[in-house]
C-alpha cells in the first residue's frame, strides 16, 4: 500500500508535517493528523480506533505493498530472506483493515510470477544445469537435483501448486519446468495459482491469528528501536544456523564423494567399481548419455539391482 | 539405503554426469 493508498482519515500518529518532510505534507493534504504514536484522524477521536498503529509499523503501512514485492521476489529468486513472517503481518493489518489483503495478494503474485519465469527462462536456456547452480546457493542441503527431478517427474505442472510449501522445491521447481520444455502459459497458469494458494495461506493465517500478531508488534513496539534489532538478530540467528547446516553437510559430502578423474583412474587401473546411473527417466531423456557400463536404474530399485554384488564392492553413483 | 544393504564402500560421484563430461571423460550413448 502506498500513502496515497491509505484509507481516508488514517494517518500516522507522533508527528506531523513540520517535521515529518514530504510524509507528514502528504498526509495532511489527505486530512490526516499524527498524535502520539499512532494512527489517527484529524476529524476523529483516537478513541475510535481499537488499537492505535504504532510507528514501528508506519512503514509497513506505508510501503507495505511494496515491501511485501520485494520481500517474496528476493525469497523467490533464491536469497534466504522468507517471505511468509510479512505476509503473515500483513494478513493481520489486513483483518485489522490497515493494508488491502487484495494488493498483499497481487504484489505477493506478481513478484512470485516475475521471479519464477526468470529461473523458467534460464531453465529453458541452461537445461539441468541451472539446477546444480541453484542447489549450491540453496540453503535447504536436503534437496538435492535428483529429488526434485523425481518430484517433478511425479507430479508434472501441478507440483507448482504446491511447490512452494516445500522447502528447496519453491526455488528449483520453475527452473526444472523450463528444462524439461513445459509450455510457457501452462507454466505462468499453474505457477501463479501456486502463488496464490501459498500466499493466500499465509495471509488467511495472519487474518486469523490478527489478536495475536497485534500483540507480538506491540511488544515489539515496546522496545523501541531495538525492535529492529532484534529482528534483524533472529534473521541473522537463522541465516547462520541452516548456513553452518550446510557447510557441515557439504563437508560430509566432500569426504564421502569420489572425483570424476578418481573414478576414470580406478577403470584405466582396470578396477571396475559398478558405476550407476540414478537420474530420471526425464533426465536420461534429455541427455542421452552415460558414463560408459554404468547401470541404469531407478533409485529405487538400486538396492535389488546389486543383489548379486558383493558388499564390500566399490559402488559409485551418479546422477545429473 | 545402499549402506543400510550392507556395502560400505558406496559414494556418490562429484559433479554428476555433468562434472564426468566436463573433465573431458568418454560417455556412451544410452537413447
Amino acid at each position: 500500500m502506498t500513502l496515497d493508498q491509505l484509507p481516508e482519515g488514517i494517518g500516522i500518529a507522533g508527528s506531523g508535517p513540520a517535521y515529518h518532510g514530504n510524509v507528514g505534507r502528504r498526509l495532511h493534504r489527505r486530512n490526516l493528523r499524527l498524535d502520539g504514536g499512532g494512527l489517527v484522524s484529524r476529524r476523529a477521536s483516537p478513541s475510535h480506533y481499537h488499537s492505535r498503529v504504532h510507528s514501528l509499523v508506519h512503514y509497513v503501512l506505508v510501503y507495505g505493498v511494496s515491501l511485501i514485492f520485494i520481500n517474496v521476489l528476493l525469497e523467490q529468486l533464491g536469497a534466504p530472506v522468507p517471505a511468509v513472517p510479512a505476509l503473515i503481518v500483513a494478513g493481520a493489518l489486513s483483518r485489522d483493515g490497515k493494508m488491502s489483503s487484495t494488493n498483499i495478494l497481487l504484489a505477493a503474485i506478481a513478484a512470485s510470477l516475475i521471479a519464477d519465469y526468470m529461473w523458467f527462462l534460464l531453465g529453458r536456456r541452461y537445461g539441468y544445469r541451472i539446477l546444480r547452480t541453484l542447489c549450491r546457493i540453496s540453503l535447504s542441503p536436503d534437496s538435492c537435483v535428483r529429488d526434485t527431478e523425481a518430484r517433478f517427474e511425479r507430479w508434472g505442472l501441478k507440483s507448482l501448486l504446491i511447490a512452494k510449501f516445500i522447502p528447496g522445491f519453491s526455488t528449483v521447481a520453475p527452473p526444472l519446468a523450463g528444462a524439461s520444455g513445459r509450455g510457457t502459459l501452462a507454466f505462468v497458469i499453474y505457477d501463479g495459482i501456486g502463488a496464490l494458494i501459498w500466499a493466500g495461506a499465509a495471509v488467511a493465517a495472519g487474518r486469523a491469528f490478527h489478536r495475536a500478531i497485534d500483540r507480538l508488534l506491540a511488544a515489539l513496539e515496546n522496545l523501541g528501536g531495538w525492535a529492529l534489532v532484534v529482528i534483524g538478530c533472529l534473521l541473522a540467528v537463522l541465516i547462520a544456523v541452516k548456513w553452518a547446516q550446510r557447510i557441515h553437510f557439504l563437508r560430509q559430502l566432500r569426504l564421502a564423494r569420489i572425483e570424476p578423474r578418481e573414478l576414470k583412474a580406478m577403470l584405466d587401473r582396470g578396477e571396475f567399481p559398478v558405476v550407476i546411473d540414478v537420474r530420471t527417466p526425464g533426465a536420461r531423456k534429455h541427455n542421452p548419455r552415460a558414463i560408459p557400463n554404468a547401470i541404469l536404474v531407478h533409485m529405487d530399485d538400486v538396492a535389488t539391482q546389486l543383489g548379486d554384488v558383493a558388499p564390500h564392492t566399490e559402488v559409485v553413483l551418479y546422477c545429473t | 539405503m545402499l549402506i543400510d544393504k550392507g556395502y560400505t564402500k558406496v559414494r556418490p560421484l562429484a559433479g554428476g554426469l555433468d562434472g564426468w563430461i566436463d573433465a573431458g571423460f568418454p560417455v556412451q550413448d544410452v537413447a
